[in-house]
């Protein structure tokens, strides 16, 4: 075997498209300094738990992990796929967090990937699975995905500290993204969404429905809000609730909101926002609270919101030799570092170019023209 | 008419047709048969269906044909000027392969080559550029030119018949994506029995076809004369080539790769002259076919290895096409052709300078001079004989006392090789280098005024490109100003660095266009370039550090993480100081988080001038104002930006008037605009999809297809089919990519799409082992190709393979071979099997006689559906088909299951009920093995 050249990077940030872009380009990396000035150094609980997923869908490949954590060699295999897995998301970060890297995976994978999720479903940080269902998966439309494949089921919902959800998950593989001229917002013409509650009243979803609609109903009449009450088995093991909204457009875009107020996660994380205080925000708060959000991810414009534009550029930057063109709204942090990290992996760079009048970015790229590699040939 | 004919000077001769001879004999046959045919139309009864199935089954098959015609389209991504087309010339030693090159060659430019070494490309056609490739006759040599080929001329002496390698090309071809191939019968003229010779051609010409397809075209070159392939048959093959489709490859479209034409040896000398045999760093120039070549790619030297490029340029086109004005045919100017390997061509380009080189025989020496500075120079000779000498000879004479005097300057080569240098990037050691020549030049008396000729006439060129040059910059700012006004607007609207008196200036300019305007220009130009690029930098930093992480790149050594674990215990300071390299240059432990807005800061929504404001994001909003807002990308950004301080301004009537247009009808007028915009990009995709469908048509026979009604309309319908949309698909792809890529200037267009295909490029290679340099051999051609992504890694790959039904034996497992897959050649060891009804993989020790097996080995991967070319022995001293399996790559797998059939036999030594135990199975003594006897029930 020969020597393995890697590429050197520093830091945990954007871990989870260093690695998807490593894997899909199957560059070895070789990452330090993780967390290494924390008073408890080295991976967290769900990066590990990330890398645990990676290994789980590919074959041969190579981890390892210094004895502090703080380094991790990263040598990826061919992604695989395949029916009948079963992953432990663990309860520092919702199933949303590994989401986002698994369906790019799932799509260059060999097999059609089916795979059962377990951990928090719903959180505040990372984009709930009913933003996924409703979303994500007419995004992935756009880019020539078969829609027959993709499948996200809700078999239990999990809130934040102890969690207890899953779902299941089914991607369909591709042979080649096809790129797309996205820059058509069309205008809102409904907006869809779902409240949930986990041990907790009814009461508390139609509080929020009713909250939400109040603030949509001067804007647009055609609003529907469903309830989604959870018991039992079904409801995971903690209390909480949650609103997801998605405005859709008349061109078809999705712009979509979500959150969920729940019980703090134990002592790791203090510095959490002041919303998850000892006693939960009301209901009715959440609801407008949201709605406002959702507007507010309306008027910054763009075919999609703020949370899919990691998403959005990394399917640009995958597409075939042709030119993508979408446009998006004020350009998120998590955006940006994407499109830096879309540079150093896959050498493909944006044509950023504003456009004052409606406060908007328009994306040009030249797709990197990944194909899938790993799918068997007839 | 009598006055027209007049103006017009002369009536043009009137066609007679001929009367008597061969042609008129064909002539009257053919319109016999058309009355017998015509004849035949009078009863159409007689000659309609009579069964109804056999109408069904004859439409069905009529459907079925059609159908197999087609294939899938795959889309062109050449955009812009295409490289010229390779015509890889070759067969059997002997067989007049040079010969054919070197007349056509003399066919399209008019010039001798003395012989053919490298690759030599030619301008053939106002559109169309050729280059020659001469085909060398070992094993690798062929498989690399069946990889870069686009048209095989496959010479074959007809007086002997096939030879082996013909048969070993033309399956190296087929596995490595099939071009287009054309036979070439040589030596006719060796037949003396007309009768034996159309035998042999008709026997050559139906054994080609099976090989290929029938009807495939061979052609036939009847002999020499003096010397050279007749003039008339030359022009026809020609025109054969002239008029050449070459069908995209999937492989070639989906790699970059260049064939060199031209290669040098960069490696400073004193690190040669320390060590002769270390890595050298060379350049490598040609065109760049297949698809776009980026910065980042990986190269792979077919025969050498896998190299990263330390640096793309791309060089203005050293055998340009000619200028697209009407003409008819090819001016003598620009039949240009250039064979740097062959040591002409008259124009070389560099980087940093052009070198021109001039043939002796174009050198216009001084004449009377240089006769006295000879003779002076020589034992003084007596003054008649040497004007007897000088009338007599003519150059001969001149050439050797050049030689003697030691005159001629560059007596190695056969070509004077000057520098002429551009004012711009001119490398300092260039400059000193034409600085001591030219002291070099002034030292030697002898040749002064030889040399001054020269130099003037250097010295013009470089007048003339610097003035070229200069006018090319006046045409920019021309451009710029023009675009001004758009961008002045951006710019006043978004931020507004500029004040309106700027404004003001720059119209006046466009009145004036005064050369003091041109400096500020310029500078507006710039500002507004940042301005574009802006939010990029933002994003990206600057373009220095595009390549931060990926230089960083270290191999994996134990040592280096030993290191690595020493440095552990650090000042946490320094730590910290050390991750602020980064572009981020904050915290490199952020959190991973696609969600970003916060809840807490919010707008109230409630309020009634908030929610309005958005109201026309709704259906319930005005609509127009929202489909302005969409339609606004295109029309905004090039022409002006509707602002509110910019209605107040009152800069010009134009300005104005336009203002109104946009603010009365706006939204629907942009919403047309877009409309137009869509529909010309339609119309352009059908345009070019008729052409090709057009071109693709031009066989005679479907234009009589066309006159017969029904199959008229049978085509018809099959037309706008599926296939049609999918073609037409794919052609509005292409006009949306060229659209949008042409709106970029050069500079950001070659980061985002890479050095475009046709371009001329230095490719700029280091650490290349000395063997490349030291067995160079121009005869043998360089293939460079572009790695693809995941293509650099290494692996285990499955393929399905067969071997040659030529070959003698059989392949066995684990004797190595030597595939050709993609564009490397490697040697590996793989193991065959077959695959079970039970789905498992049986090991064979040996490949079936007539059937596929599987074969797995390692090596560098290939993408699936890859063609494989096995060979076992490069030697070329093999009477038999070298060529030994051929396969293709069915996936990569990091481990796959082979299973082995073994027999072991021993003696049983204890016996129990249902059990033995085995003695003397194994060789070593200590093993046994326990076996349970099942009970077959029958």
């Amino acid at each position: 075997m020969g020597k393995i050249t890697y590429k050197r990077l520093k830091g945990s940030q954007n871990m989870r498209q260093r690695l998807l872009l490593a894997t899909l380009k199957s560059t070895p990396v070789l990452i330090e300094d993780i967390h290494a000035d924390d008073t408890l150094p080295g991976l967290r609980p769900h990066e590990i738990s990330l890398l645990r997923l990676f290994e789980k869908l590919t074959d041969d490949c190579l981890i390892e992990i210094n004895e502090t954590g703080t380094k991790l060699k990263y040598k990826p295999g061919i992604i695989v796929g395949g029916s009948h897995l079963v992953h432990d998301c663990g309860v520092s970060r919702a199933i949303g967090y590994f989401l986002e890297p698994l369906i790019l995976l799932g799509l260059f994978a060999r097999k059609t990937l089916v795979i059962i999720l377990k951990g928090i479903t719903n959180d505040s940080k990372d984009p709930s699975v009913d933003t996924f269902r409703s979303t994500t998966f007419p995004l992935l439309k756009r880019f020539g995905v078969p829609s027959e494949g993709l499948k996200l089921e809700i078999k239990s919902r999990g809130v934040s500290p102890h969690g207890g959800g899953e779902v299941h998950l089914a991607i369909p593989t591709v042979q080649h993204l096809t790129a797309t001229m996205w820059t058509d917002e069309g205008m809102v013409k409904r907006i869809r969404g779902e409240a949930f509650t986990t041990r907790v009243s009814v009461q508390l979803g139609n509080e929020m429905i009713y909250a939400a609609r109040g603030i949509f109903n001067r804007l647009l009449p055609d609003v529907y809000i469903a309830s989604d009450y959870r018991k039992r088995s079904e409801a995971g093991n903690s209390s909480g609730y949650g609103i997801s909204l998605v405005a859709e457009t008349t061109s078809g875009c999705c712009i979509s909101a979500d959150t969920t107020v729940s019980y703090p996660r134990g002592d790791e994380e203090e510095d959490i926002e002041g919303e998850e205080k000892k006693e939960l925000i009301p209901a009715a708060d959440v609801g407008e609270k949201l709605a406002s959000v959702l507007l507010e991810e309306i008027e910054k414009g763009g075919v999609v919101d703020s949370t899919h534009q990691g998403l959005l550029f990394l399917l640009c930057a995958l597409c075939v030799n042709d030119v993508s063109k979408v446009r998006v709204g004020k350009l998120s942090p998590y955006g940006i570092e994407t499109l830096r990290e879309i540079r150093d992996f896959l050498d493909v760079q944006f044509v950023i170019k504003p456009d004052p009048s409606t406060g908007t970015v328009i994306l040009k790229c030249w797709g990197s023209g990944m194909k899938n590699l790993s799918r068997k040939t007839t | 008419m009598a006055m027209d004919s007049g103006a017009d000077g002369q009536s043009h001769k009137a066609h007679r047709s001929r009367h008597s001879g061969a042609s008129a004999k064909k002539k009257t046959k053919a319109k016999n048969k058309d009355q017998n045919s015509d004849q035949k139309q009078q009863n159409p009864k007689a000659f309609a269906f009579r069964s109804n199935a056999k109408a069904k089954r004859l439409q069905s098959r009529a459907v079925e044909k059609e159908q197999r015609r087609l294939h899938l389209p795959v889309i062109d991504r050449s955009y812009g000027e295409l490289p010229p087309f390779v015509v890889v010339v070759q067969g059997p030693p002997q067989v007049g392969k040079s010969l054919l090159i070197k007349t056509l060659v003399k066919h399209y430019t008019k010039h001798n080559l003395p012989d053919v070494r490298g690759p030599i490309t030619i301008v053939s056609g106002k559109q169309r550029r050729l280059q020659f490739v001469e085909c060398p006759n070992d094993i690798n040599g062929m498989i690399d030119a069946a990889k870069f080929a686009d048209l095989a001329l496959l010479l074959i002496d007809g007086s002997y018949g096939f030879e082996m390698e013909t048969f070993e090309f033309l399956n190296i071809l087929q596995v490595h994506g099939f071009p287009k191939v054309m036979g070439v019968l040589t030596h006719l003229d060796k037949f003396k029995d007309v009768k034996k010779l159309k035998k042999t051609k008709q026997r050559l010409k139906h054994r080609f076809w099976t090989e290929i397809y029938d009807g495939a075209k061979l052609f036939y070159l009847s002999g020499l004369i003096h010397g050279k392939y007749p003039k008339r048959e030359v022009h026809n093959l020609a025109r054969f080539i002239s008029v050449m489709k070459f069908p995209p490859l999937s492989w070639r479209t989906s790699h970059p790769y260049l064939l060199v034409d031209r290669f040098e040896d960069v490696t400073p000398p004193e690190r040669v002259q320390m060590n002769s045999k270390c890595d050298r760093n060379v350049t490598l120039y040609g065109y760049l076919r297949g698809c776009n070549l980026k910065k980042g790619t990986k190269v792979h030297i077919a025969g050498v290895g896998d190299f990263s490029l330390a640096g793309v340029t791309g060089l203005s086109d050293p055998c340009p096409l000619p200028s697209a004005a009407k003409k008819k045919g090819l001016r003598d100017k620009e039949k240009l052709f250039y064979a740097p390997m062959s040591g002409l061509g008259d124009l070389l380009y560099d980087k940093d300078a052009v070198y021109i080189n001039i043939n002796d025989q174009f050198v216009q020496y001084s004449k009377v001079d240089e006769m006295g500075g000879t003779t002076n120079k020589e034992n003084k000779r007596d003054v008649g004989e040497d004007l007897v000498k000088s009338l007599q000879a003519v150059k001969s004479p001149i050439d050797e006392k050049l030689e003697k005097t030691k005159i001629s300057l560059f007596s190695h080569n056969d070509r004077k090789r000057r520098k002429a240098i551009f004012g711009d990037g001119v490398d300092h050691s260039n400059l000193k280098s034409t600085d001591e020549e030219n002291e070099g030049d002034e030292d030697d008396d002898s040749d002064n005024d030889n040399d001054e000729g020269e130099n003037d006439r250097s010295n013009e060129d470089n007048e003339s490109c610097s003035g070229s040059e200069f006018s090319d910059g006046d045409e920019e700012d021309l451009k710029s100003e023009e675009d001004d006004r758009s961008n002045e607007d951006n710019e006043s609207c978004s931020g507004s660095e500029f004040s309106d008196g700027d404004k003001e200036d720059l119209k006046s300019e466009e009145d004036g266009m005064g050369n003091i305007s041109k400096w500020r220009a310029s500078l507006v130009e710039r500002a507004s370039k940042k301005q574009n690029i802006n939010l990029m930098q933002l994003v990206y930093g600057k373009s220095a550090s595009t390549s931060n992480t990926s230089t960083n790149e270290v191999k994996d050594d134990s040592e280096n993480e030993e290191s690595d674990e020493d440095e552990f215990f650090k000042p946490k300071g320094q730590r910290a100081k050390n991750s602020i390299e980064g572009l981020g240059g904050g915290n490199i432990n952020t959190e991973d988080c696609s969600k970003s807005t916060k809840i807490s800061e919010l707008k109230n929504w409630k309020e009634e001038e908030v929610y309005e404001s958005i109201r026309d994001r709704f259906v319930t909003g005005d609509w127009s104002k929202g489909a302005l807002r969409n339609q606004m990308s295109e029309a905004k950004t090039e022409e002006d930006d509707i602002d509110g301080d910019f209605e107040d301004l009152e800069t010009g009537e134009k300005y104005e008037s336009h203002q109104k247009d946009d603010s009365s009808n706006g939204g629907i007028q942009k919403e047309d605009d877009d409309a137009i915009e869509e529909r010309r990009l339609k119309k352009l995709a059908l345009r070019a999809k008729f052409d090709a469908h057009y071109d693709g048509s031009e066989s005679p026979e479907e234009e009589t297809d066309v006159q017969n009604g029904g199959k008229f309309h049978r085509s018809q319908a099959n037309d706008s089919g599926y296939y049609d949309k999918l073609k037409e698909e794919i052609e509005l792809q292409k006009q949306i990519n060229i659209a949008e890529l042409d709106d970029l200037d050069e500079t950001t267009r070659l980061e985002i799409e890479g050095f475009r295909t046709g371009m001329y490029l230095r490719l700029e290679v280091h650490d290349v082992p000395f063997e490349m340099i030291e067995y160079f051999d121009p005869c043998h051609p360089i293939l460079v190709g572009g790695i693809g992504l995941g293509e650099e890694n290494v692996g285990y790959m499955q393929t399905r393979l067969k071997r040659h039904r030529w070959h003698k034996k059989v392949l066995k497992t684990r004797d190595p071979i030597i595939v050709s897959i993609g564009w490397r050649r490697y040697q590996t060891t793989p193991v065959y099997a077959i695959e079970d009804q039970n789905g498992r993989h049986r090991m064979l020790k040996y490949t079936p006689e007539h059937m596929h097996c599987l074969a797995m080995f390692w090596g560098p991967l290939a993408p699936p559906k890859t063609g494989v070319l096995a060979v076992q022995n490069l030697s070329n001293n093999q009477a038999a088909f070298r060529i030994i399996a051929t396969a293709y790559v069915l996936e990569f797998n990091h481990a796959a299951r082979i299973v082995k059939k073994i027999k072991l036999v021993g003696y049983p030594c204890k016996i129990f009920k249902k059990t033995a135990l085995i003695k003397d199975m194994f060789t070593s003594d200590s093993k046994w093995l326990g076996l349970r006897v099942q009970q077959f029930e029958l």
